[in-house]
């Protein structure tokens, strides 16, 4: 399946829920295992919500293996590929190194030890 | 001498815009205090404020909008304006916005702007049309709007996490002779510190400490969070690549990021909401993309 991202949020993908829009269209055909392309042609903004709610939650329950074999990303925007990356690399520790939130909930607990 | 304004009469509660200098920021938000304790009414006087940055216009029309939300009946002593601090609030759109009558002309002013709502297409033709679409730095479309997308997670962490009533005000200035161009936004909400407090279940951390927080990689207090927490992440990376500034102020907390620092501190006063302020350096050097290498697995 080949979903053109232009035609389903126009040329700035900001929202969560126009993430969630691709979200619910590609995520059923991954489960599925069937191949994917995320076409984003005409695509001028790409902001780190939408991403997280388009593809960043896909690692919540397939393999990372899985995607790299059956999801295309095409076209990106100049600066999508980095925000897209720090995107994914954060969901990875999000569901998969619980260790890295435990590590972030310390600068809170520390500080309120002090008061 | 207050004027007779929309009926309403002399003798109503003073907010003074402050003078510029020492101090500029905490009488700010002074302002805050004061209108939060007003009554029904209130009246802008401008007969001590000698300048008023793109960050004191925002927090004016915000505060005002914030003021009437409640139900309030807002004025403001426009024959106390400077003739100087007249011809920007007339340049930025800020008086058509609250007096109509004066069209907004270009000049080093980027307009003032009133969000209620997050519009999106109009909010990136703003930013990369109005604020950096300009002729003081010239950059290809492309990186233009790789900024501006940046740029944008400042709105969308406001609508997404403040709960302001009122929406996200702006406003920015190019500063020829400093060779940079700044923009603020402000939101009326509940505040990172308040909004990590909440999260953490714990009213007793340091509203600095709450800002430390907010501003890692990975953190979020997105109800029922999937991930997140990378958008300030990009900023303070754009903030470093373009040797510019990223200034914070929520509650009693304020955050600055520079391009090799980062100093998170409490101040004396507090105000509920926001205030962001981003400052690029105009100079087309400052500004590249990371190297963008795709011959590596995505996950």
């Amino acid at each position: 399946m080949k979903v053109t991202v232009f035609d389903l949020v126009g040329a700035n993908c900001v929202t969560y829920g126009d993430g969630q829009k691709v979200y619910d269209l590609v995520h059923p055909e991954l489960q599925r295992a069937r191949a994917v392309e995320l076409d984003f042609a005409g695509v001028r903004v790409l902001v780190s919500l939408f991403l997280n709610a388009a593809i960043g939650r896909l690692l919540e329950d397939i393999a990372a293996d899985e995607l790299n074999r059956l999801l295309v990303i095409s076209n990106l925007p100049p600066g999508g590929l980095e925000t897209l990356k720090r995107v994914i690399e954060n969901s990875d520790d999000f569901y998969h190194n619980p260790q890295v939130r435990e590590a972030l909930d310390r600068i809170l607990a520390e500080h309120t030890a002090e008061v | 001498m207050v004027p007779e304004f929309g009926g309403i009469p002399t003798g109503l509660p003073h907010v003074s815009l402050p003078q510029e200098g020492l101090g500029y920021y905490n009488r700010i938000f002074d302002m805050w205090r004061r209108v939060n304790a007003a009554g029904n009414r209130i009246v802008f006087d401008f007969s001590q404020c000698t300048f008023l940055g793109q960050n004191g216009v925002a927090f004016l029309g915000g505060l005002a909008r914030w003021f009437e939300r409640r139900g309030g009946e807002v004025a403001f002593d426009w024959d106390s304006l400077r003739g100087n601090v007249r011809m920007n609030l007339a340049q930025n759109g800020f008086l058509s916005s609250f007096e109509g009558g004066v069209d907004p002309w270009e000049g080093n002013s980027i307009p003032y702007r009133e969000d209620p709502k997050l519009d999106k297409d109009a909010l990136v033709d703003y930013l990369a049309n109005k604020w950096l679409g300009r002729d003081w730095v010239h950059l290809s479309d492309g990186l233009r709007y790789a900024v501006a997308g940046k740029v944008c997670e400042i709105y969308v962490n406001a609508f997404e996490h403040s709960d302001s009533r009122v929406g996200v005000f702006s406003c920015g200035q190019h500063y020829p002779n400093m060779k940079m161009v700044r923009l603020t936004a402000v939101d009326f909400g509940v505040g990172i510190p308040g909004n990590v407090r909440l999260f953490a279940g714990d009213e007793n951390i340091q509203a600095s400490s709450a800002m430390k927080w907010a501003f890692q990689r990975g953190t979020t207090t997105r109800p029922g969070s999937s991930g997140g927490g990378v958008g300030l992440d990009l900023l303070k990376e754009l903030v470093r690549l373009n040797e510019g500034a990223l200034q914070v102020f929520s509650h009693e907390g304020y955050a600055v990021l520079l391009s090799q620092s980062e100093r998170y501190a409490a101040r004396p006063q507090y105000f509920d909401g926001t205030m962001v302020t981003i400052t690029l350096r105009c100079d087309e050097k400052y500004y590249r993309l990371m190297n963008e290498r795709d011959d590596e697995p995505l996950f």
